[in-house]
């Protein structure tokens, strides 16, 4: 009979002997010999670069959008396309604007709104078409801009396999194509539609708040094109009093996409209907 | 201890010792640094090419129409809002500068659409003399006012 | 980009209805990710058979044992090539394994597999087969020699004892198995039921449900497979073998079925934001893979034949029965099927912004296409005939049986 006992013994005994043996293969793997090996087989599987002399720790960057400056034409999404090289086929965007139409009730009904109808030909690049409904039919009707909601509790980030997909110390939330395997789950899993997985490079795509820009001082390309402010950018470590995005904030209602899936969105919206999500 | 069972142990043990082994050539060096991924995959996107230099680069030299612009109602744009992407000019100015695009580019932001906040000043482009050329009027940098010399700025009728 | 890819995009968006998020018209998960959880069903519905015999001493089953094990074995060493065809980058998935991330359903995944397939399964295998290939060591020559005794592992006692012994352990494995094949279909559930995102898949009862239908399209395959095997092989089939699975196989749709009822039940009843779009999907774009196809063909008709065989034991011939098991096993199994396409391509097929629709056109040729899919559906086949002609589970070397 292979009791109870023999078999936790068996089990105290394999943990006592994989310990050393964990201890072993990691001094081998720190030998020189198989220093040099690794780096060899690594420098095949990625490229390093020169660091920039930027400190990561010290900035937090966050994004608003005032909706009631939104005026569609599009520069945005255009802007981004062309400084992010995104595809320019129309299934592919960092960002991307919307433009809801609320239509007036139905008299005989106690309805306080009609139906919704929601557009974005080409992610709104171009601007928008004039309105399929007349004017005296409409209740009300605005543009939404929207992008990676760079989320403080990001489900993509949740669901990469790998950790090719990350929150980075100043609140960009990133994805590193030299290790991204292009399994899609990440796009599965944004609850806004922001990811995508490029055709070309078959690696998972998505809006870095222009990373490349904003840690050399430079806006996001976005917000640099957007011609009425409708996108506010700006660093939450910036004590600084005419910080755009502290004023915005303070000064404003702020709401964000679809806050009952907890994702704690980082991307806040003044005047957003609740038709929006 | 039957032969079976050590014989599986030492399996299950070489297993794990492979595949340590493994890891400690196949992660990469960075991995870990900042959290659960390669540290240096921050530096790689940080280091992107960049196509939009941004309003104070432009103004770096065009110091008179930048001036023009912080006076006008169109002091919120970016010069590149207007002109496009002007990064690789401003990295070496013989580089073909952005060209500011013609009318149709004025209506994509105040041509009449019922979406646009009614504050925006927006125009019904057939109806708002349709057969000349916005600049005519409107010195782009400051569209409130007339430009300084329209003969200068290329502005004929337009033949219909 | 690829011009096919573009031009089959450019026509998905033609046909998109409503609102949809304009990174939604493309489907990131094709058909080569609905026969992923099929495949994996299989393999636990099984394994779960198998477990019948050996820890519940369902004496009646014992002629489906060992192909039961070998039918898990052939699908499940199948069942990550499509995970691994559709990965964009197939040559960096080793790091699923060196930088596994822990909050990711799918990196556990991969852990979740290596255990089942080592820890449980092949340990199974060892311990039921190992005497057999220290007898087929002896009986044969050259490689074939050679390759059974690295099987035995260098073990070559089969005295009483440590037969008795293997008996023992292998007892053991399989009720470490019986947890383990949940834990391994359930976890698939979980890589769809995890995912907040998408209204259609998040859920707490997926795992349930793909561990009740992985029971379901496993008992149906090895049911099929006894039928057809024994008439390839001719000889006759255990009645009493074939009516015990059956009992198994109804209790089990029974079950699924109630599962899933009470999934749509909940959503009517707590009617949330994004029952509209569901209901709209259901009836419209699934109607025919949805009501028709799982519902009707896959669930009410198999129930009724599985019924009848159940209440008509006496009354109805032999053949009639037969084909009645036959039909309902093949009708199970495409259910299961139409089943895990809804819930993969279906979850993708309405946008996140719950105003509309794109469409999935399958593609012939290509990683993803419709023939990836039939060569990932025939290659466990072809596995387990090799595997059969190997294992020999029905002992006909003339050695006497190995175990039980």
């Amino acid at each position: 009979m292979f009791g109870f006992f023999a078999r936790a013994a068996v089990g105290a005994w394999a943990v006592s002997v994989l310990r050393p043996v964990k201890a072993v293969a990691q001094k081998v793997a720190q030998s020189p010999v198989a220093r040099s090996a690794r780096e060899a087989i690594q420098k095949a599987f990625v490229t390093a670069q020169t660091p920039t002399g930027y400190d990561v720790h010290a900035h937090h960057w966050a994004m608003a959008i005032d909706v009631e400056r939104c005026i569609g034409c599009g520069l945005c999404a255009e802007a981004c396309k062309g400084e992010n090289h995104v595809l320019k086929e129309p299934f592919y965007f960092r960002t991307w604007i919307e433009r809801y139409i609320i239509r007036k009730p139905d008299p005989r009904s106690f309805e306080l709104r009609g139906e919704t109808l929601v557009d974005s030909p080409n992610g709104g690049i171009g601007g928008f078409p004039p309105s399929p409904v007349r004017k005296e039919n409409i209740l009300r009707t605005f543009f939404v801009p929207k992008l990676c909601n760079q989320c403080e509790h990001s489900p993509c980030i949740q669901a990469c396999p790998v950790g090719a997909t990350f929150d980075s110390p100043d609140g960009a939330v990133l994805i590193d194509k030299e290790y991204c395997i292009g399994c899609g789950f990440c796009v599965q899993a944004c609850p806004y539609g922001c990811r995508f997985l490029n055709p070309v490079t078959k690696t998972a795509e998505k809006c870095t708040l222009c990373y490349h820009r904003i840690t050399h001082g430079l806006r996001p390309a976005c917000v640099e094109v957007c011609p009425t402010g409708a996108r506010i950018f700006g660093d939450l470590k910036d004590g600084n009093e005419k910080n755009p995005v502290r004023v915005f904030i303070e000064n404003n209602k702020v709401q964000v996409l679809k806050p009952h899936l907890g994702t704690e969105p980082r991307v806040y919206y003044a005047g957003l209907d609740k038709e929006v999500r | 201890m039957p032969p079976q069972i050590t014989r599986l142990v030492y399996l299950t043990l070489a297993i794990v010792a492979v595949y340590f082994l493994a890891r400690g050539f196949l992660v990469p060096a960075s991995f870990g640094q900042y959290g659960w991924y390669r540290g240096n995959a921050l530096k790689e996107i940080a280091a992107l090419p960049i196509r939009y230099a941004g309003r104070a680069a432009c103004a770096e030299c065009h110091e008179e129409a930048a001036e023009r612009l912080a006076k006008g109602s169109h002091q919120g744009l970016s010069c590149e809002a207007c002109h496009g992407p002007g990064a690789a000019h401003a990295e070496d100015p013989a580089e073909a500068a952005p060209k500011p695009e013609n009318s149709r580019f004025c209506l994509r932001c105040h041509e009449f659409n019922l979406s646009r906040p009614a504050k925006f000043p927006q125009v019904e482009a057939d109806d708002h003399f349709p057969d000349q050329k916005c600049a005519e009027c409107h010195a782009p940098h400051s569209p409130m006012q007339a430009p300084e010399d329209a003969s200068k700025r290329n502005a004929k009728p337009v033949k219909k | 980009m690829p011009p096919e890819l573009r031009e089959s995009l450019l026509e998905a968006l033609q046909h998109v209805q409503g609102y949809i998020y304009p990174n939604d018209v493309s489907l990131g998960w094709s058909v080569v990710i609905v026969v992923y959880p099929y495949i994996t069903g299989l393999v636990a519905g099984a394994f779960i058979l198998a477990s019948l015999v050996r820890v519940f001493h369902v004496k009646a089953l014992e002629p489906t044992y060992r192909l039961s094990l070998l039918t898990a074995l052939a699908f499940l060493i199948v069942a990550p090539l499509p995970l691994l065809v559709h990965l964009g980058h197939p040559e960096r998935c080793y790091e699923v394994m060196m930088t596994p991330h822990a909050t990711s359903p799918m990196a556990i995944f991969g852990f979740v597999y290596a255990w089942y397939l080592m820890a449980v399964l092949l340990l199974e295998l060892w311990f039921d087969y190992r005497r057999s290939f220290v007898e087929w060591a002896k009986a044969s020559a050259g490689f074939k020699r050679l390759l059974y005794r690295v099987l035995t592992l260098g073990v070559e006692d089969v005295s009483p004892a440590a037969i008795q012994l293997d008996e023992k352990l292998g007892r053991f494995i399989t009720v470490i198995g019986i947890p383990s094949a949940f834990l391994l279909h359930g976890y698939v559930g979980f890589i769809f039921g995890s995912v907040k995102a998408n209204p259609w898949w998040g859920t707490v009862l997926m795992p349930i449900i793909f561990i009740f239908s992985a029971m379901v399209s496993g008992i149906a395959l090895l049911m099929f497979l006894y039928l057809v095997i024994s008439r390839l092989r001719r000889v006759p089939v255990d009645m009493g073998c074939l009516r015990a699975i059956g009992t198994f196989l109804l209790s089990a749709l029974v079950l699924d079925a109630a599962v899933e009822t009470l999934d749509w039940i909940h959503r009517l009843y707590e009617a949330e934001e994004s029952l509209e779009v569901l209901v709209l999907l259901a009836s419209g774009k699934l109607f025919f893979s949805f009501f028709l196809v799982q519902v009707l063909l896959g669930t009410i008709a198999p129930l009724a034949m599985l019924g009848a065989t159940q209440v008509f034991k006496e009354r109805i011939s032999l053949r009639l029965q037969k084909s009645l098991y036959l039909v309902s096993s093949l009708l199970i199994l495409i259910g299961v099927f139409a089943m895990r396409w809804n819930v993969v391509i279906g979850g993708q097929l309405f946008s996140k912004s719950l105003r509309g629709f794109t469409t999935y056109k399958i593609a012939l040729v290509g990683q993803e296409g419709l023939l990836m899919a039939v060569v990932l559906m025939i290659l466990p086949f072809l596995l387990l005939i090799g595997l059969v002609k190997f294992f020999d589970p029905w002992n006909t070397r003339e050695t006497p049986p190995a175990t039980t």
